[in-house]
């Protein structure tokens, strides 16, 4: 209420913050991340073909815009791992640079520690670090140690304090080998190891990770997956992470937030997400004799038929009748209802599909 | 012949397809003779100056030739081909049924033929806007020579950006360096591409004349001019013609031996 | 002050690694040196066979046209120097990398104006100062236009930098740097001979709009004791308002930025 009235008085953020910590609640010391009402328009100039096109353009441009965030709204606790996941072009990546200072918000509310992130302070800079799968910070002709040291400089962090966490850093991510060949010459799942060490020299209290694991083969992927959440674990950082890797959010988010067209679906617990958005059910069987697949058919989507085990696919609210039809009319010798794979639902989601919360 | 025609039309396709850089490149062309042609309006500012053995029409009209000269002469696209080494694309062009040295030649016909017409546009738009004198050459044996000496020039030029081009060989990352050193630093002094060769004292131009470079602007520009005539004019033609021989036989040698270290590296 | 040092270390840094890898490809360093040397020594030959013959180019003797062009070296060496980096900005904005500069807490024009120092300029620059501070002696010169020459060096060089400034952010808006670029380093190098040799409309453009007559000509001639006392303050007024609009600039393709798409 009281961060509305700001905005409305166009205080600044940072002065609103404080004035909401004392006049509010405690609960805004918590939240690290606080996103109310945000919107984010592009504006895109349609360029005709041709020389002839861009010079009328450049006269007469046609404008065109894009409602990249409709009004979304979320807050974020210290400490947590949030996914952040929808199709491509839903707006996640719209988000990850609002919140770290690149983008200008058209409107609405955020904070980030307390912070505007677009007045882009370096003492807000120094907290944070954006990590973009496929992006480079590190120069690409000299060794990964050379962009260490100039990171250091950049972001000013004591000679004792960089050597500890470089120490640690390299040491987690298995790096040490690769510090001083060329970038160029290193392949993609090592420098994005090192990309990561540059990234969190300063220890950064909140990360956006984009993609992070985009490109990696499988053995690169599980590596920094398993730093990302050591990190998290260790500093309690706050992590926000988009991928369109389902391993990435099954192993690393609690709670996951699914955005689609700039409107936010759902927010919440990851195991919901399935109670919420999964439409069937799944029953195996396993049956003592051969049967008909086509009266299997019947009851439900058969999805695999490899005897003696049968999986059906159900419409949730038909379960149990499905499951007692099963018993009746089959050689049953084991029957399981489990829910859908949660690897299925968010494949959904990464595939746009209209996902409909149940029950309204 | 046929799939060289086909080389042509795609090549001058190719040329619209990056107009904006084809374009600055015009742009960048007149500014250069911008300067040349005020440099020497200033020199040559007061009333019938005779300087160098040019006269006031003479040198503009230089200049102003240079425009010509340089879209016949200095617009090439073999410079490409020392990205196409180092890249490992050349192997395509290999295994084609093309030939290499053909195939550029024909890519480097359309460009000039591109350049000439925009150097066309130019000069009339320069005309127009500077209304420099003019000198014409009238006499028919000179102007048959002119371009005789032209066509020697763009041989030349493309056999000398062949051998520079085929740096990557040996080291990928040389293409470029090897490209300013030879064809923009020396081609530009060397050739009259900036000023007269004239102005050199008479020793220094006696050792330049051994060398291709004057073959390519300066002595052309002579012919048309009629600043060499007789004895020396046929020297010229012997020495250039004689360049283009050494030249070809030394790409020849360069680019076997081109081709062997790159086999030997794999690339 | 104490901004001012933490820039100069980040500087010290980011020219050291830029060095490095210039310097890891040694063939390529000495090829360009070459390049360099030679048409430097290329274009005093001829200024000086040219000079020889013509006696006076507008008016100024041998001594003095070589010493507008070294001075136009000096300004023009020296920003190529600090400003190499303006030509890899391209990529950034390309690739996208550039999002990684931003998040950055380092001022990010500084990061890409500045941040790729030229190692084949620093071996030229000593030896063009000590040629330029060699004829300049030949002019006898009073130290107070010693004086005068240095200020407006200075000054030519915050237009360089001005220039620069809105090169990038015109890249910023049209991903266009490469041609831009090449276009303003071609008009500059008309600084090559004092302008005094360009007539209208040219000469208005290279006093107004890209104002070489201003960054250029006018230090040396100031050296020479031909500028005036409101052409030498007009000249510093016009620097600073060079780089007040290049930094405008700069501002206004950071907004377009922020509020455009990837």
């Amino acid at each position: 209420m009281f961060r509305i009235l700001c905005l409305v008085l166009r205080v600044s953020a940072s002065r609103c913050y404080t004035l909401a910590m004392s006049k509010e609640n405690k609960e805004a010391v918590e939240k690290t991340i606080i996103v109310e009402h945000l919107v984010k328009n592009f504006e895109v100039t349609e360029r005709k073909p041709g020389l002839a096109g861009s010079i009328s353009s450049l006269f007469s441009p046609q404008k065109k815009i894009i409602r990249a965030l409709k009004s979304i709204s979320f807050s974020i606790n210290k400490g947590e791992l949030v996914g952040f996941i929808g199709p491509n072009g839903a707006g996640k990546t719209t988000t990850l640079k609002v919140l770290s200072g690149l983008l200008f918000p058209t409107a609405g509310f955020i904070q980030v520690m307390g912070f505007d992130p677009w007045t882009r302070r370096p003492e807000f800079l120094k907290q944070i670090s954006l990590i973009m799968g496929q992006k480079n910070q590190l120069w690409w002709d000299l060794p990964a140690i050379e962009t260490l040291e100039l990171n250091r400089a950049i972001y000013e962090i004591p000679q004792n304090i960089y050597k500890e966490s470089f120490d640690e850093l390299v040491e987690l991510l298995e790096v040490k080998k690769f510090l001083n060949t060329p970038v160029r010459k290193l392949s993609l799942g090592q420098r994005m190891r090192l990309e990561l060490v540059a990234a969190l020299l300063h220890h950064p209290k909140v990360l956006f990770l984009d993609e992070p694991t985009i490109g990696l083969d499988v053995v690169a992927q599980q590596k920094v997956r398993d730093f990302i959440f050591e990190y998290n674990r260790k500093h309690s950082a706050t992590i926000m992470l988009t991928s369109h890797n389902m391993d990435d959010l099954i192993d690393l988010a609690k709670r996951v937030i699914v955005i689609d067209k700039g409107q936010i679906l759902f927010d919440g617990n990851l195991k919901e997400l399935v109670v919420q958005f999964a439409k069937e059910k799944i029953i195996k069987v396993y049956l003592s004799k051969e049967a008909d697949i086509k009266k299997l058919d019947e009851i439900g989507k058969i999805k695999r038929f490899d005897f003696p085990q049968a999986i059906l696919a159900v419409p949730r609210e038909a379960t149990a009748v499905a499951a007692a039809e099963l018993l009746q009319n089959f050689p049953v010798a084991d029957l399981t209802i489990e829910e859908e794979p949660i690897e299925e639902i968010i494949r959904r989601v990464f595939r746009g599909e209209v996902i409909k919360k149940k029950n309204g | 012949m046929g799939k060289y025609l086909q080389v042509f039309k795609i090549s001058f396709q190719q040329e619209f397809v990056y107009r904006l850089n084809f374009i600055m490149w015009r742009v960048r062309n007149v500014l250069q003779i911008f300067i040349v042609f005020f440099l020497w309006d200033t020199v040559f500012s007061a009333q019938g100056r005779q300087l160098f053995g040019y006269d006031r029409d003479k040198i503009l009209t230089y200049v102003f030739g240079l425009i010509f000269i340089k879209a016949f002469v200095l617009s090439s696209r073999v410079q490409d081909v020392a990205g196409d080494i180092a890249r490992g694309e050349i192997i395509n062009y290999l295994l084609k049924p093309v030939n290499y040295f053909k195939y550029w030649l024909t890519r480097d016909i359309s460009s000039k033929a591109l350049n000439l017409v925009f150097a066309v546009g130019e000069f009339s738009l320069l005309y127009l806007i500077l209304r420099p004198p003019f000198y014409f050459q009238n006499n028919p044996f000179l102007i048959i020579l002119f371009l005789i000496s032209i066509i020697l020039a763009i041989f030349t030029y493309y056999i000398l950006l062949f051998i520079v081009n085929a740096i990557p060989f040996w080291a990928p990352e040389m293409g470029w360096g090897g490209h300013f050193l030879v064809t923009v630093i020396m081609v530009e002094f060397l050739s009259g591409a900036l000023f007269p060769l004239d102005i050199l004292p008479a020793s220094l131009q006696n050792v330049l004349n051994f060398t291709p470079f004057p073959y390519l602007i300066f002595f052309p520009l002579q012919v048309y001019l009629g600043k060499i005539t007789g004895f020396l004019l046929f020297k010229g033609i012997f020495i250039s013609t004689i360049w283009i021989f050494i030249l070809w036989f030394f790409m020849n040698w360069i680019w076997k031996k081109g081709f062997k270290v790159y086999q030997a590296y794999g690339r | 002050m104490k901004r001012l040092l933490y820039y100069l270390r980040i500087w010290v840094f980011m020219s050291r690694n830029s060095f490095l890898m210039v310097l890891n490809q040694r063939s390529v360093l000495l090829i360009f040196l070459a390049g360099k040397v030679l048409r430097f020594l290329f274009f005093i030959s001829f200024l000086f066979f040219l000079l020889k013959g013509a006696e006076n180019l507008a008016g100024y003797n041998s001594t003095q046209t070589i010493f507008f062009f070294l001075s136009f070296m000096v300004v023009d060496t020296t920003a190529q120097f600090f400003f190499r980096e303006v030509y890899r900005f391209r990529s950034y904005v390309v690739t996208g990398d550039f999002d990684l500069i931003l998040a950055k807490p380092m001022n990010a024009l500084f990061r890409v104006l500045m941040g790729g120092a030229d190692v084949i300029d620093l071996i030229t620059l000593p030896p063009l100062y000590a040629a330029t501070v060699y004829v300049g002696k030949l002019l006898n010169p009073s130290l107070e236009n010693v004086f005068l020459y240095l200020l407006l060096l200075v000054s030519g060089l915050l237009i360089t930098a001005a220039f620069h400034i809105i090169v990038i952010s015109f890249g910023i808006i049209t991903l266009e740097v490469d041609h831009t670029i090449m276009i303003y380093r071609d008009i500059t190098s008309m600084g090559r001979f004092p302008v005094d040799i360009y007539k209208e409309p040219l000469k208005g453009i290279l006093t107004y709009f890209i104002p070489v007559a201003i960054m250029m000509t006018l230090p040396a001639k100031a050296f020479m004791g031909l500028a005036s006392f409101t052409g030498v303050l007009s000249a510093l007024i016009i620097s600073i308002l060079f780089i007040f609009i290049s930094f405008r600039f700069w501002n206004f393709a950071m907004e377009k930025y922020s509020s455009a798409s990837s």
